[in-house]
């Protein structure tokens, strides 16, 4: 068991549910620090989302809208993007604002060291693979937009986090899947000249939203091209 | 009365901010064992084998008690009442609630506790499990409870009635009829200090019990029952409960811990995990509503259907108390001279409901305010005008008989629209509770009036 | 490992991934850190860990290794209250207490990183903590309080003073 910050994995060691026999802590492994150099950022795994709440947008507004300020201090990037896929809630915010803002991730496992974008590390699997950092580029502009419910408390139940970069608008979701994912059927309508409003909706030929403890898969379909708008008219009208 | 009004410092205030009030989890007795319980997995079904030795036989664990250990292991809380007794301490012949306690188990510590949980053998047979209350009284709910679909002692009856005057007149005479139907859901009392007993077994043979009941004598009353024991053999320790609600009646975990601590001679505690409050702690009831007014088209409300369908879960607990409660209040802070209350206590596959904040009584105020709403909305008239007309005055007889000697509907609805700078008419701001007469007396409120002397109408 | 609780060192006992508030309250009696449900999400067990409000829960223990921990019994003392807990029992933040030292905790931390904090940031500093007796308000409140400096309640409530209270209801004994 890898033990970065420790807010998902130590309820289930609390609860008697994990009983590791061998932990690797990362607290003093030298994963630390956001190294930039002119327009690229290289985040360490281990940076807390506390420290990303000065990250390039969306990524800031992503962190700051993870649970609360002590749990911000202590739960990191490479464990939310490693987070196990949320049966009764969504995880791993982080996800969605790292694929908007087409970042890579530098991992190590049994068969070496890679670099891939971050969907594609997600689509491997990340349960044999150690993050050692994230690479993005400042975005030209970027938009965000969630759906907060005062009973889910610091849980998002729905976000898409939409940047351009020098690749191009990509747009990321969380909470209609697994993990967080990539719309890539918003992306190719926009780059083939459509509005925001007629790009919207086809997000949900790639996101197939569930029932949680949140909120219904019904609510999601509805709820989710609207957020897919309103992130795309953010980012019309962003920095 | 000066403290009226006054500003008083808490008595424990102090103690919260400087962190020394002591919970039951805070006391400290050495030697002390952890507690964890087998839970059902299922919502309903038989219990066909249950086989402890092999966790007993688990280095490190106690004691494991099953119903074998209980010497009256179904007791009924409100007996006293004329609730008679229908649930297990620990089940013994099946299960019918997802949650429910089977076993427990006494360990040196909470991972071998959980493991002797994993190791003790048990089959089940599952059965169907059913949630609609509305359903329960077709021909095909399924027998969940030994008492058959509903709780069946309400005296000859098996739901509670209130019944006054001719509700089939005043549906004839009303000009229309207004309906809802109201749905309060269940609520969990989710209190931060989780359900946590810590029970030490005496020199003498008595038991000390630290508990964060809410109800010191009850629960003593609880236990002592269960055990066949004699009050005095029983010390119960309670102090600061880390929040209740009317969650910590029931008195969950003092007498299970009691059978480990007789049975292992050693302190036992137990603490409940939050999921476990979650899963297994009862909750506020859901309630089904059925509402149905005869209404004039100038707002008298001349008669009142109601059906309750009360969800009590898997068992009694105190719902026939709640239900009762609910029926004394359902018409409301108004008078209604002619109605038909019918209320049932639904036997379901969820966990028992029980007290919580204004047991029985939120539930049908939601539906009666609620309900008055949609009178005023279907007629065209003001709500708060809706009210006070119809707002109980000195001399009106309840649907219970009782007569009215100094009700406060209507020198508190003013008082409430005075302070909001809500608009009334000058013939209703000038409203009182005084006896009813004139066009405050309809002749169908004439024959309910009471006795000005305060006899029984 | 060892580490600082309240200015005084211990030797840890428990094993490294046992959680701080394990040890705390088990291992050390040190018991104003709560365990309301071991999953990070009530905030009744935050204390200070080198000068930060963090998560007892969540925090292995082998994470704390050398690190100097505060709880609220090294906050104040009932003849000697710190700020925060003058202004938390002068206001009634507390109804059944079980949740009050971490709010205490993340109140008093915030008090220091931000005295200029608004209403706003307030709310946002507590919003890991849950209360299910207050409704919040008063919790609110002190914190505001505590950042003016003054532990004193502003003059609230009641509104009247009680010779002064209407009769509503004519003859009956109030």
């Amino acid at each position: 068991m890898v033990l970065a910050g420790g807010t998902i994995l130590m309820p289930e060691l609390n609860y008697g549910r994990l009983r590791p026999e061998r932990v690797l802590l990362l607290q003093e492994a030298g994963l630390t620090g956001i190294h930039r150099d002119g327009s690229s950022l290289t985040i360490a795994a281990m940076t807390t989302l506390a420290d990303l709440e000065d990250a390039p947008e969306p990524l800031a507004t992503t962190a700051r809208s993870v649970a609360d300020h002590e749990i911000r201090a202590q739960a990191t990037l490479g464990g939310n993007l490693c987070a196990p896929p949320g049966g009764e809630r969504p995880r791993g915010d982080l996800q969605a604002a790292l694929i908007a803002l087409g970042a890579s991730v530098r991992s190590v496992g049994k068969d070496g060291e890679r670099t891939e974008a971050v969907e594609d590390f997600l689509a491997g699997g990340t349960d044999d693979r150690l993050v050692l950092e994230v690479g993005l580029e400042e975005p030209r502009r970027a938009g965000h937009a969630s759906l907060r419910r005062p009973h889910t408390h610091s849980y998002t139940i729905l976000a898409v986090c939409a940047a351009e970069t020098s690749g191009g608008v990509r747009v990321g979701v969380t909470g209609a899947g697994l993990t967080g994912i990539r719309a890539r059927s918003v992306e190719q309508a926009l780059a083939g000249g459509a509005s925001p409003e007629d790009a919207a909706p086809k997000v949900l030929d790639d996101a197939k939203p569930q029932d949680d403890a949140l909120a219904s898969a019904w609510y999601r379909e509805r709820m989710l091209p609207v957020l897919v708008r309103r992130a795309l008219d953010d980012l019309e009208g962003g920095q | 009365m000066k403290a009226v009004g006054a500003r008083l410092p808490r008595y424990d205030g102090v103690a919260h901010v400087t962190g020394r009030t002591t919970y039951v989890d805070d006391v400290r007795v050495p030697g002390t064992l952890s507690v964890k319980a087998l839970r059902s997995p299922h919502h309903h079904a038989g219990i066909t084998r249950l086989d402890t030795q092999k966790a007993e036989a688990i280095p490190g664990v106690y004691a494991i008690v099953t119903h074998a250990d209980v010497p009256k292991n179904v007791y009924g809380h409100l007996e006293a009442l004329g609730i008679p007794a229908d649930e297990p301490l620990l089940a013994e012949d099946d299960v019918r609630y997802k949650g429910q306690p089977i076993a427990a188990v006494a360990a040196v510590d909470d991972d071998t506790a959980r493991e002797a949980v994993e190791a003790i053998e048990i089959e089940y047979e599952e059965r169907p499990s059913f949630f609609d209350v509305r359903k329960a009284l077709d021909d095909d709910w399924p027998t969940i409870h030994q008492w058959g679909a509903v709780y069946p002692h309400f005296g000859p009856y098996n739901h509670r009635r209130v019944r006054k005057g001719d509700v089939e007149r005043a549906f004839d005479q009303a000009d229309t009829i207004v309906e809802g139907v109201y749905r309060p859901q269940a609520i969990e009392h989710c209190p931060i200090e989780p359900q946590t007993a810590l029970v030490v077994p005496e020199a003498n043979g008595r038991l000390t019990i630290h508990s964060c009941t809410q109800a010191m004598y009850f629960s003593m009353g609880v236990v002592a029952a269960h055990l066949e024991w004699p009050l005095n053999k029983l010390k119960f320790v309670g102090g600061t409960v880390g929040g209740g609600f009317g969650g910590k009646v029931d008195t969950a975990t003092e007498t299970i811990c009691a059978l480990l601590a007789i049975k292992s001679k050693r302190p036992v505690k137990w603490r409940w995990t939050r999921e476990e409050e979650f899963l297994a702690s009862s909750t506020r009831a859901p309630w089904h509503i059925e509402i149905a007014d005869a209404v004039t088209s100038d707002g008298w409300i001349l008669g009142r259907r109601t059906l309750t369908l009360h969800d009590s879960g898997a068992y009694a607990r105190f719902s026939p108390y709640g239900l009762t409660k609910h029926a004394f209040h359902h018409t409301g802070a108004y008078t209604i001279p002619n109605v038909h209350f019918d209320g049932f206590v639904i036997f379901t596959n969820r966990v028992p409901t029980t007290a919580m904040r204004g047991f029985g009584v939120t539930s049908v105020s939601f539906a009666v305010e609620t309900h008055m709403n949609r009178i005023a909305e279907v007629l065209g008239i003001d709500p708060l005008q809706i009210r006070l007309k119809n707002a109980n005055r000195i001399g009106d007889t309840t649907a219970n008989r009782v007569v009215l000697k100094d009700p406060s509907t209507v020198p508190v609805v003013l008082a409430a629209a005075d302070r909001v700078g809500y608009d009334l008419p000058p013939e209703y701001r000038s409203m009182t509770s005084e006896r009813r007469t004139g066009d405050l007396l309809p002749e169908h409120l004439a024959g309910q009036l009471g006795s000005e002397d305060g006899g029984d109408g | 490992m060892r580490f600082t609780v309240n200015g005084m060192e211990h030797d840890v006992k428990s094993p490294p991934l046992a959680s701080l508030l394990h040890e705390l309250r088990e291992e050390l009696h040190v018991t104003s850190p709560k365990a309301g449900c071991e999953q990070g999400g009530c905030g009744a067990c935050t204390v200070f860990v080198d000068g930060e409000p963090r998560r007892a829960c969540l925090l292995p223990l082998a994470a704390v290794d050398g690190a100097t921990i505060t709880t609220v019994e090294g906050l104040g003392t009932p003849d000697e209250l710190s700020p925060v807990q003058a202004a938390f029992e002068q206001h009634y933040a507390a109804q059944c207490g079980f949740c009050t030292a971490g709010f205490l905790i993340a109140a008093t931390a915030l008090v220091q990183r931000q005295p200029d904090a608004s209403r706003d940031d307030v709310l946002e500093a507590l919003s890991g903590h849950v209360c299910r007796c207050t409704g919040y308000v008063k919790i609110v409140s002190a914190v505001e309080a505590a950042l003016r400096g003054d532990a004193q309640p502003e003059e609230v409530e009641p509104s009247f003073e009680p010779e002064e209270a209407e009769v509503l209801i004519p003859g009956s004994p109030a």
